[in-house]
């Protein structure tokens, strides 16, 4: 039996980012919010700021232009729509209007991953590869709704370009008390620490990673979580202190493509920086187009549900150090 | 249309503008022999009169406060004339067109094939890919509206970019948010890189299609230096709430015959022969323009 629910209540949690932006504009006169018409995050901003707000309606390419034009001449543009859009229809309007002169445009959105029910047209999955790869682009995906707010203020002290995946909807969970940890863009966060095994993840996936190390835990193993939502630049340092402080057993958790997103990036770095690893899983999205089903179905249909995050880091404590 | 802070530069008759659009073109052709490089020299002599009476009349800016925030912004979305708009700045004041012969394509230089705001301040915007500018200038017309300043946002597009669906949604967007101050002006010259334009597409009744999206229209001979000296003269105020798009019919390759309509001619360098012939061409095409 379904219950009743609205379009406003299901967008409910992303109240922060209205909020947020309309805290903004009241002190900076050249802050502008645009969507191609993915507005409802945004009434504070919009009815406190009619002026200094624009719908183009359906039309990506253009918003992520227009609001190019507008950084060019001393704005902040914040561009707030639906990210499989945003990352793929305006991708050469973000790379060539935005990055390639550094202006401060910062893309905020929903639909990062297999959420939503949508179907394919309406997952991002390959956002954080293709944003990453953007020189001067700086990439983030956070899935405490309250955190949103503090790295949109932070971002607007920024010069240049920010892409903000967010987790979507009324399912969101505060993960973090106000103050438990140093919120900085380009630090990841240590939501839970141990000396077994680290898992990292970002986004819609931080609370499931949660819920694994707790499982982990009645086993009597000690699971680091780290929310690794600064995707670059990447947090090296704490990638290669994790690796040495949990005898170098990797996992990582991503609701994205397990090849392009944070496990790509982890892996960069134990590669450049010659850190030896124990082990090293990927869970994430293989490169199917996933189908039609509820968040957690879908995790679990494609592999990276809670369960099989329980199962890898079973398999990551037993992995046999390798001979050197 | 005064625009405070800015002078607009000395008063010139249509006929001295008309011979600043010989010396450009003149200079273009020099590039084109000296270059070892393709240069898009088609597109380039089509926007030559354009561009003479933007830099050297209508647009109100100062080659030596290029920050100025009351000056005229004009975008070249056609990014591959880029070496057309550098020559005519330099004729206006901004660079010197020594430098621009000298580095123009070698490696570090600030002159390239298409605009970098990043490497040569005084240009408004990196454009190249083909259906930006618009949309750019969608958003600094915004920013000149929440501001109360009273500039112009000018984009130059070739119609064949026309054909980039991200040109009508800022289209849309220009008229939907009424910017007054916003103006296109389109290098109608008919052709593509590799084919006729109504050979491939339809884009007549070309005038029409802008007129149905809300703008203010005006069709001119884009060669003819009085008709675009006047057009952009009367522009509409720049509080007003239509942003006007001046379609002008242009020739690619315009001011030398063997360039003239050649699709051969969208891009390539002169040797020394052929850089005569095409100078001699263009002293016998204005020769007849003037009798």
């Amino acid at each position: 039996m379904p219950e009743t629910f609205t379009f406003g209540d299901m967008l409910s949690a992303r109240s922060v980012i209205g909020e947020t932006l309309a805290a903004e504009g009241a002190k900076r006169d050249n802050l502008w919010v645009l969507t191609p018409d993915i507005g409802a995050t945004l009434v504070e901003f919009r009815d406190t700021f009619p002026d200094r707000f624009i719908d183009v309606g359906l039309a990506e390419q253009a918003c992520v232009g227009i609001a190019a034009g507008l950084a060019y001449d001393g704005n902040i543009s914040v561009v707030s729509g639906m990210l499989p859009f945003l990352s793929m229809r305006a991708l050469e309007q973000v790379r060539s209007d935005v990055c390639y002169p550094n202006l401060p445009v910062k893309i905020i959105g929903t639909h990062g991953g297999l959420v939503g029910n949508g179907g394919s047209t309406h997952y991002a999955v390959e956002d954080l590869s293709l944003m990453a790869s953007l020189t001067n682009m700086t990439v983030t995906s956070i899935g405490d709704p309250v955190m949103v707010g503090e790295v949109l203020r932070q971002s607007m002290e920024m010069s240049g370009p920010i892409y903000i995946r967010l987790a979507v909807g009324k399912k969101d969970k505060v993960l973090y008390a106000p103050g438990e940890h140093d919120i900085r863009i380009g630090r990841g966060i240590v939501a839970r620490d141990g000396s077994d095994v680290t898992l990292f993840t970002h986004g819609t996936t931080v609370a499931q990673a949660l819920d694994a190390a707790d499982e982990l835990a009645k086993e009597g193993v000690s699971v680091r979580v780290v929310d690794m939502w600064t995707l670059k630049p990447i947090d090296a340092e704490l990638v290669i202190r994790s690796a040495s402080e949990t005898d170098g057993r990797f996992v990582v958790l991503e609701d994205h493509l397990t090849y392009g997103g944070l496990a790509t990036r982890i892996s960069d770095v134990v590669t450049d920086n010659g850190v030896n690893l124990t082990s090293f899983e990927r869970l994430g999205i293989p490169q199917v187009y996933a189908g039609f089903g509820d968040d957690e179905e879908l995790r679990n249909k494609h592999g990276y549900g809670l369960s099989h995050t329980v199962d890898a880091l079973r398999r990551a404590v037993q992995a046999q150090e390798a001979t050197r | 249309m005064t625009t405070a802070g800015i002078d607009p530069g000395e008063h010139r008759s249509v006929a001295e503008l008309e011979d600043l659009a010989y010396e450009l073109r003149r200079k273009l052709l020099e590039l084109c022999g000296t270059y070892e490089g393709a240069v898009h020299i088609g597109g380039d002599m089509s926007v030559a009169d354009i561009l003479t009476a933007l830099f050297q009349h209508g647009l109100r800016v100062d080659p030596s406060d290029i920050s100025n925030p009351n000056r005229d912004r004009f975008l070249l979305s056609k990014g591959h004339a880029a070496v057309c708009m550098y020559i005519a700045m330099a004729i206006r004041g901004f660079f010197e067109y020594d430098d621009i012969v000298a580095t123009y394509g070698q490696l570090d230089s600030a002159y390239g094939m298409h605009p970098c705001k990043v490497q040569l301040p005084g240009v408004e915007a990196s454009t190249g890919s083909l259906g930006h500018g618009l949309p750019l200038a969608v958003g600094m017309a915004l920013s000149a509206r929440g501001r109360g300043e009273k500039h112009r946002v000018i984009t130059l597009l070739g119609d064949g970019e026309t054909g980039e669906g991200s040109v009508w949604e800022a289209v849309m967007a220009g008229r939907s948010n009424r910017l007054g101050n916003l103006v296109a002006i389109v290098d109608r010259n008919r052709q593509l890189m590799t084919s006729f334009a109504e050979e491939r597409v339809m884009f007549e009744p070309y005038p029409d299609k802008w007129r149905a999206f809300g703008w203010n229209v005006v069709e001119i001979d884009g060669h003819d230096m009085s008709q675009l000296v006047d057009a952009i003269d009367s522009l509409p105020d720049t509080d007003s709430d239509v942003p006007t798009v001046l379609v002008c019919e242009t020739v690619k390759g315009k001011g030398v015959d063997f360039m003239e309509r050649n699709l051969a001619w969208h891009a390539g360098s002169l040797n020394p022969t052929d850089l005569e012939r095409a100078l001699a061409s263009l002293d016998a095409s204005r020769t007849k323009e003037n009798a």
